[in-house]
């Protein structure tokens, strides 16, 4: 076969068999989607042959007889609805149809099921199928491919939301921040002109009088209070390297901190609280650290 | 590939349609052996009616890829059909077609013939005296697309469904019974598979027949039962191909004869293609009269002489 893969351009689904409203006279006026014009004439052609007993005849003639089992047949017929279908409107012809061939479908496992014969394949059954498995791995992939698009496009929207959200809420902080200085040496001011005011005396108890809050009762942090947990001064892997080798392996865990990026800061022949009663020395991790020595040449 | 089953193994299922008993041992009389032969004079069952039909599908040269694809689509569906090689163009007529049709043995044809390279015409023909029909084929839609997801057994037996409007007149109800016939697969086919699992849709809209196919997935345990509810749970998904088909004549004769049914409807592709250029044609032949036209116009009523005009000529 081919690669005629994708076939499907969108303009090709869309309507191609037109049916134009007629104008008086025979010419239409032609709207052509792809390479595909059809149309159909305003008025039938007068001269059209119909021969109705002839069609009988010969439908007479290749008809199977009457008797003949439904198995054979298979046929089964439904009804359109009252409304005709409007051609050019994709989704709404292909909804009619599908919904013709559901019932069919229906009416004709009703049929079989009560024949008692079996018509539905069993999960076991692997016989060649019409559409070959390499097709299918194809139709499987752009399904996927379509599905992860969407995802995407989903997920750049929600950041983008978020984002915005995110830079009102930080314009909001930093508006009050700054609120909050001003009161804050407004306030000051304030105090300063009071006690000017009041000659600077020391009656009311100076400090006393100063009933401002520093900091809402905080105590002060360096680094503006960001927790980052288990990072101690002589790390030099930042504290973000620890998530990730914390799974597992507790003696990588334990080399990293000591040799990774570019190894622990100086201490490292001063004892700790720890240190200073192992007399032998090193890790003692159980039986890795043994089977190391041994491979060690 | 793996061991086929055989149709015996599901048929074992289905109860026998007649009584096929065993002859039964005769009785065991004191004055010798008495046979049932007197019971046993049934009249002999009609002959069970047998589906003998074989398709042929053809082709004619110069057909472009896509229909061509539509025709192995076609091939793949009926495992009672038999494809055939390129025709020649000029034995397009009704002899040599009969003459190929009679030769392999079949009881109908499926032909397809594309002119131009662009026009797809698919004649059905039922073979020995049979009625004859040309369809114009529109939007196909191959089973290679990757937009139509389903997928069934190969040769399994489709249920066919057709639009009740088949039944309101003459020529559709014999395009009906033609397209059971060659799209139907016969009953115990050599290459057919056991089970149901697709169905077609014939649907009359806009007296055109819409063909499409569909795969049947319904939840269910068992080959013969349902499961409960099952049948509301019942999607189909699309497999393909997908075309439309548009009845220019129907003859009496296959491949010619007695025009029975003419479509008024009709236009040829052809006809609609020379109107379109009819009508670009007179574009040009228009502008031209336009542009003779203002010629006179302005000969006729002169404008007059601007004073401003020499406002600016001695400045240079």
């Amino acid at each position: 076969m081919s690669l005629d893969d994708d076939f499907l351009e969108d303009d090709e689904m869309n309507m191609i068999n037109v049916d134009e409203a007629a104008s008086d006279s025979e010419a239409e006026s032609l709207s052509d989607s792809d390479n595909e014009i059809t149309e159909k004439l305003a008025e039938p052609t007068k001269t059209a042959v119909y021969n109705r007993d002839g069609l009988l005849d010969k439908l007479q003639d290749i008809s199977w007889p009457e008797d003949v089992d439904w198995t054979h047949k298979l046929t089964v017929e439904i009804d359109q609805g009252p409304q005709a279908v409007d051609v050019n409107d994709d989704l709404a012809r292909e909804m009619a149809f599908y919904t013709q061939a559901l019932e069919g479908t229906r009416q004709a496992f009703l049929k079989l099921q009560e024949m008692g014969l079996p018509f539905l394949r069993p999960a076991d059954y692997y016989a060649e199928m019409v559409k070959s498995d390499t097709h299918m791995e194809k139709v499987k992939s752009k399904l996927l491919y379509e599905k992860k698009q969407m995802e995407e496009a989903e997920e750049r929207r929600k950041a983008r939301d978020n984002k915005k959200m995110a830079k009102e809420v930080q314009s909001q902080k930093m508006k009050e921040r700054a609120k909050q200085k001003k009161d804050e040496i407004e306030s000051v001011k304030k105090w300063r002109k009071q006690r000017q005011q009041s000659g600077f005396s020391e009656k009311g108890g100076g400090a006393g009088e100063l009933d401002l809050e520093f900091n809402n009762g905080k105590s002060f942090q360096r680094g503006g209070g960001k927790k980052r947990p288990g990072v101690s001064p002589g790390d030099r892997s930042g504290g973000k390297g620890k998530a990730a080798s914390r799974m597992g392996n507790k003696k990588r865990e334990f080399r990293d901190s000591k040799f990774g990026h570019g190894g622990r800061k100086g201490l490292s022949k001063q004892n700790t609280a720890e240190t200073t009663n192992d007399f032998k020395g090193g890790f003692r991790g159980g039986k890795a650290g043994g089977g190391n020595k041994r491979q060690k040449r | 590939m793996g061991k086929k089953r055989k149709h015996s193994e599901t048929e074992s299922a289905a109860p026998p349609k007649k009584d096929d008993s065993a002859p039964e041992r005769p009785k065991r009389t004191l004055l010798g052996w008495k046979d049932k032969t007197q019971d046993a004079e049934e009249p002999k069952p009609a002959p069970e009616f047998r589906n003998k039909e074989k398709v042929l599908v053809t082709c004619s040269r110069r057909i472009s890829f896509r229909y061509r694809h539509l025709m192995l689509n076609i091939v793949s569906l009926l495992p009672h059909c038999k494809k055939d090689s390129k025709v020649e163009a000029k034995s397009s007529k009704g002899a040599t077609l009969n003459e190929l049709v009679e030769l392999k043995g079949s009881s109908s044809c499926l032909f397809f013939e594309c002119r131009k390279h662009k026009d797809l015409y698919m004649w059905m023909v039922k073979s020995p005296s049979g009625p004859s029909v040309k369809f114009l084929v529109n939007a196909v839609h191959t089973m290679e697309e990757l937009k139509l997801t389903g997928n069934h057994l190969k040769g399994s037996r489709p249920l066919l469904t057709f639009s009740s409007n088949f039944d309101k007149d003459v020529h559709w109800k014999l395009l009906k019974e033609m397209l059971t016939q060659v799209f139907g697969i016969p009953k115990e086919h050599r290459k057919s598979k056991p089970y149901h699992d697709h169905v077609f849709a014939f649907s009359i809209v806009d007296d055109h027949i819409w063909f499409r196919n569909y795969q049947i997935s319904v939840p269910h345990n068992e080959a013969d039962k349902v499961a409960r509810g099952g049948l509301d749970k019942m999607t189909l998904v699309e497999v393909g191909p997908r075309f439309c088909l548009n009845p220019i004549k129907i003859f009496g004769g296959s491949f010619g004869g007695p025009t029975l049914y003419e479509n008024p409807f009709y236009v040829s592709p052809n006809q609609i293609r020379a109107l379109e250029k009819r009508n670009k044609a007179g574009k040009f032949a228009k502008k031209i009269k336009a542009k003779t036209r203002k010629k006179m116009h302005e000969i006729s009523n002169p404008l007059e002489p601007d004073e401003f005009a020499d406002m600016w000529k001695d400045d240079e």
